[in-house]
């Protein structure tokens, strides 16, 4: 489920950029492939909130700062694969998985998902401190795009995995925080979509449920259905779990291909 | 459009589901708990009819259902409106982690106004038995009015929910505005008999031109004066509404995906 909103935009000509980059994934056919982007641009100019006061005040108008998140970067992922990105801090990584969540629009170019289901692994979205677990599990599922039906299918698991014990049934703010993050991570493994995007590979609670979130996060992203995506800094997650790495550099694709490669360059280049 | 209602459908049990929790919470936090939907608008008319009944001798006949049914309506609509303002900075966490259409936020907010708007219907059937209204055909108005009053606060909050995004003082004008509208709506005087006689223009324009002014006056001549609204106005608003509320979806679709950049 998730939206299958497909995130188009205009594309404007701009053809210079970020192209020669993934010569390597144009054999592939359209079929198995779950995610095309093209030519992607994103930027947070001029979308500063206006104020009635401030312009009262100053009659004219504030400068207006422009930055480009994401810089015309193309590329496709296949059906089940996993796509790690790499990078410095601002260097459009999140933006970008962002913008695949269809949480931000894109300036220029366009996303193609081909129908698939996505979302953004987040935990905890639109809890309510004062309801119940139980309760939090159907409203943060729906808000997530399931229906009743299917959170109620899939209730039994998801309070399983999460270990709660009776406190399923208690308000959250009762919760100690260990807990909270043990249920907030149980909805999101268990209720899933076909593309997953990740920022930061999870893994929450005691050292215990550390190591099981952990397993089940590697065993999501490893089934071979589900085309995944994942944002980290951790250099030995994305060695271990990726068929493929990109590494962005301000905004645009400097590498993409094989993670061991990737990201030898990667940690030459941080040194 | 058809986006609007395969939206409306699929996230409704998700606005029922949020408006709930967000009333359980409520009552949660406070010690009188849901006592606080009835005691709320009761008090506030208590202080009308010490300063409107007794300081300023209203003659209206019921005075005190009279206010209170202004009151009941009136709050339904400052409140969605003001609330509209902040409605995305106030869900953040929401709107910048998971894509859901922005009017849900909306929609899930009214339910709860209007949840406890019937807490104070029900005070005013009380309030009507107890002061003997007689019974009329007119009553049945009651649901076409409410109807055109919901289309009017939608088309009004959806808009400056999404103005309030970019705008960052615009709760501040909406503020003042709103009391300034609080005045013209007549809650506690009636525009037709008060201002009526002297300033014929004048009434007629707020009559009109408000339609809170309209509905309100309405809904009281049908509950309470065996009177029939003002079919043709009402028609008019509802149509003005349906207009402003497509503007302000198609404005929604078009820029939601930028609230999160400016937030």
């Amino acid at each position: 489920m998730g939206n299958k909103k497909k995130n188009k935009t205009k594309v404007m000509k701009n053809t210079e950029n970020g192209n020669d980059n993934n010569n390597n994934n144009k054999q592939t056919t359209t079929e198995d492939i779950a995610i095309e982007v093209k030519d992607l641009w994103i930027g947070y100019k001029d979308i500063q909130a206006y104020s009635i006061k401030k312009s009262l005040l100053k009659l004219k108008k504030a400068h207006v700062e422009e930055f480009q998140a994401v810089r015309g970067v193309s590329y496709t992922v296949k059906r089940g694969e996993i796509l790690g990105i790499i990078g410095k801090n601002g260097s459009g990584k999140s933006t970008m998985l962002k913008a695949l969540a269809g949480i931000f629009c894109a300036d220029q170019g366009t996303i193609e998902l081909k129908g698939h289901s996505v979302s953004l692994l987040s935990i905890g979205v639109g809890f309510q401190m004062e309801i119940t677990g139980r309760e939090n599990i159907l409203l943060s599922g729906m808000l997530l795009g399931f229906s009743e039906e299917e959170i109620r299918g899939k209730m039994p698991e998801i309070i399983e995995f999460a270990e709660l014990g009776k406190f399923i049934d208690k308000p959250v703010k009762t919760y100690s925080s260990g807990m909270y993050s043990k249920l907030a991570f149980s909805i999101t493994a268990v209720l899933q979509t076909e593309i997953m995007l990740i920022d930061e590979v999870l893994s929450v609670g005691d050292a215990k449920f550390k190591k099981k979130s952990y397993r089940k996060m590697k065993e999501l992203i490893s089934n071979k259905d589900r085309t995944v995506v994942i944002v980290s800094h951790n250099e030995q997650t994305l060695l271990e779990l990726c068929d493929r790495v990109m590494w962005m550099h301000d905004g645009e694709i400097k590498r993409i291909g094989d993670p061991k490669e990737v990201l030898d360059e990667y940690a030459e280049f941080m040194k | 459009m058809t986006r609007f209602w395969n939206d409306m459908k699929k996230y409704y049990d998700y606005e029922i589901r949020a408006a709930k929790s967000e009333l359980k919470t409520e009552v949660a936090n406070s010690y009188l708990n849901w006592i606080w939907w009835v005691l709320d608008p009761l008090f506030t008319m208590v202080i009308y009819y010490l300063i409107f009944g007794v300081v300023f001798q209203a003659k209206e006949l019921y005075f005190t259902t009279f206010l209170f049914i202004g009151q009941t309506m009136w709050a339904f609509f400052n409140k969605n409106v003001v609330q509209s303002v902040k409605m995305i900075k106030r869900n953040k966490s929401i709107v910048a982690r998971v894509y859901i259409p922005k009017f849900v936020l909306l929609v899930s907010n009214m339910m709860i106004n209007a949840f406890k708007m019937a807490i104070s219907w029900m005070i005013v059937v009380i309030m009507m038995i107890a002061t003997r209204v007689p019974l009329s055909s007119h009553l049945l108005c009651f649901i076409p009015i409410m109807i055109v009053m919901t289309m009017v606060t939608f088309a009004v909050s959806i808009n400056l929910m999404h103005f309030g995004v970019f705008v960052e003082d615009l709760g501040n004008v909406i503020n003042i505005v709103m009391k300034l509208l609080l005045y013209m709506t007549g809650i506690f005087y009636s525009i037709e008999t008060r201002l009526g006689p002297k300033h014929p223009l004048a009434a007629k324009i707020i009559l009109h031109g408000n339609p809170m002014a309209l509905l309100i006056t309405d809904m009281r001549n049908v509950l309470l004066y065996d009177k029939a609204p003002h079919w043709i106005w009402l028609l008019i608003w509802a149509m003005i509404s349906i207009f402003f509320s497509v503007i302000g979806i198609k404005t929604i679709y078009k820029n939601e995906n930028t609230y999160v950049k400016v937030i």
